[in-house]
């Protein structure tokens, strides 16, 4: 194969945030727009200052030109994320967040902070759910096991990061481990 | 590291070589230990990479110790602390020292194959941690500062990694780097 080591391990994260960016949030639009047929299916109409459902992509492009606002979704808050911080550093389990809130909350921070209340807050719980988040996957490490492995709760962005040397190890330890079933050849 | 007939990594493991105790003698292949005698002798101790003592073990030609390399001692440092061992230091520039116990575990009788499946296995388990420590620490820390001054202990143990754990080095690093600048980078200042 052609493709470069790094690429053939696991998708990016510029992937990831692309497959997030088809994931509907509400907006509230400033322009009045038909329902419009796009690849991936019909949105619209919007009538300010009515919400409406969009993917996140059309949201970041009308935020971009000024032509919307977007809500956040309702876990993208503080008392939420604080909640959950808490649960994190105080459970040996990961905490129940969506699948792919990380690219999708990285993204509003992006372009929408002045939608946020405290975005500054935001982030810097965010970053501490991640760092707890990754303390939690290192424990994981120490358990690995050769045939199995069980990630519940962990989100795409975390598991795309730990895939490639998870995975690796996971290998390593296949062919290190005694087969009960000795080699029919010998 | 799997061991397919592909496998480059697993014929770089089978050119490891053991030694083996002659049991018969062998008429006219004294050239192949690379002495002058004609035969080889019953009792003479020759090194032979793996994949040419396969054949002669299982045909009861010969027998063979167990190589340096997962010997007693090793096994004991092994035992006491997996971090500190230089595994790279026992099998050579570029060696598999992992590959080169999988391939030893399968000549050996079940018993002795299982003890050593188990010295593999919980020395591999004991260095990962260390080893993605080290990899995330690299990835955090980027071009500069990669240095580090010389002969503390964690560089002592990135040089004793062997290539099966430079590998897993490798994939942690990159990965933890790609993730690191796209948490960082903000995609929107070119729109």
């Amino acid at each position: 194969m052609a493709l470069p080591q790094s690429l053939r391990v696991s998708v990016t994260p510029p992937e990831l945030e692309l497959v997030a960016s088809q994931q509907l949030v509400e907006i509230v639009p400033l322009i009045a727009m038909e329902k419009t047929a796009f690849i991936s299916g019909a949105y619209g109409p919007l009538r300010p200052p009515n919400k409406a459902k969009v993917p996140l992509w059309m949201a970041v492009n009308l935020k971009l030109k000024k032509k919307c606002h977007i809500v956040a979704p309702e876990w993208l808050n503080v008392e939420f994320l604080q909640e959950r911080v808490n649960l994190e550093t105080t459970q040996p389990t990961f905490s129940h967040l969506p699948l792919r809130f990380a690219e999708i909350a990285k993204v509003i921070l992006d372009v929408a902070s002045n939608d946020l209340d405290n975005p500054d807050k935001i982030r810097s719980l965010l970053k501490d759910l991640r760092e707890a988040r990754q303390a939690k996957s290192r424990d994981g490490l120490k358990e690995l096991d050769h045939s199995e492995l069980s990630l519940p709760n962990l989100c795409s962005m975390e598991i795309n990061e730990i895939r490639p040397y998870f995975v690796q190890a996971m290998n390593v330890l296949t062919q290190l481990v005694r087969n009960p079933v000795p080699d029919p050849l010998r | 590291m799997d061991f397919d007939y592909f496998s480059v990594d697993a014929i770089l493991a089978e050119n490891q070589k053991i030694q083996c105790t002659f049991k018969q003698e062998i008429l006219g292949m004294g050239h192949l230990g690379g002495g002058s005698e004609r035969n080889i002798a019953i009792q003479s101790k020759v090194q032979m990479p793996i994949w040419m003592a396969y054949t002669i073990i299982y045909s009861d030609w010969a027998e063979f110790n167990i190589p340096v390399p997962f010997g007693s001692r090793v096994r004991n440092a092994l035992k006491a602390e997996p971090c500190s061992v230089r595994l790279s230091n026992l099998v050579g520039a570029g060696g598999l020292w992992y590959g080169f116990g999988k391939t030893i575990m399968d000549i050996l009788s079940e018993e002795q194959a299982k003890e050593m499946s188990e010295t593999l296995t919980k020395t591999f388990k004991g260095r990962l941690v260390e080893v993605v420590d080290q990899a995330q620490h690299f990835a955090a820390l980027g071009q500069a500062g990669a240095g580090g001054s010389a002969g503390n202990s964690p560089q002592a143990f990135r040089e004793g990694l062997d290539t099966t754990e430079r590998e897993l080095f490798s994939l942690a690093q990159q990965s933890a780097k790609r993730t690191k600048n796209w948490y960082e980078e903000s995609g929107r200042a070119n729109h």
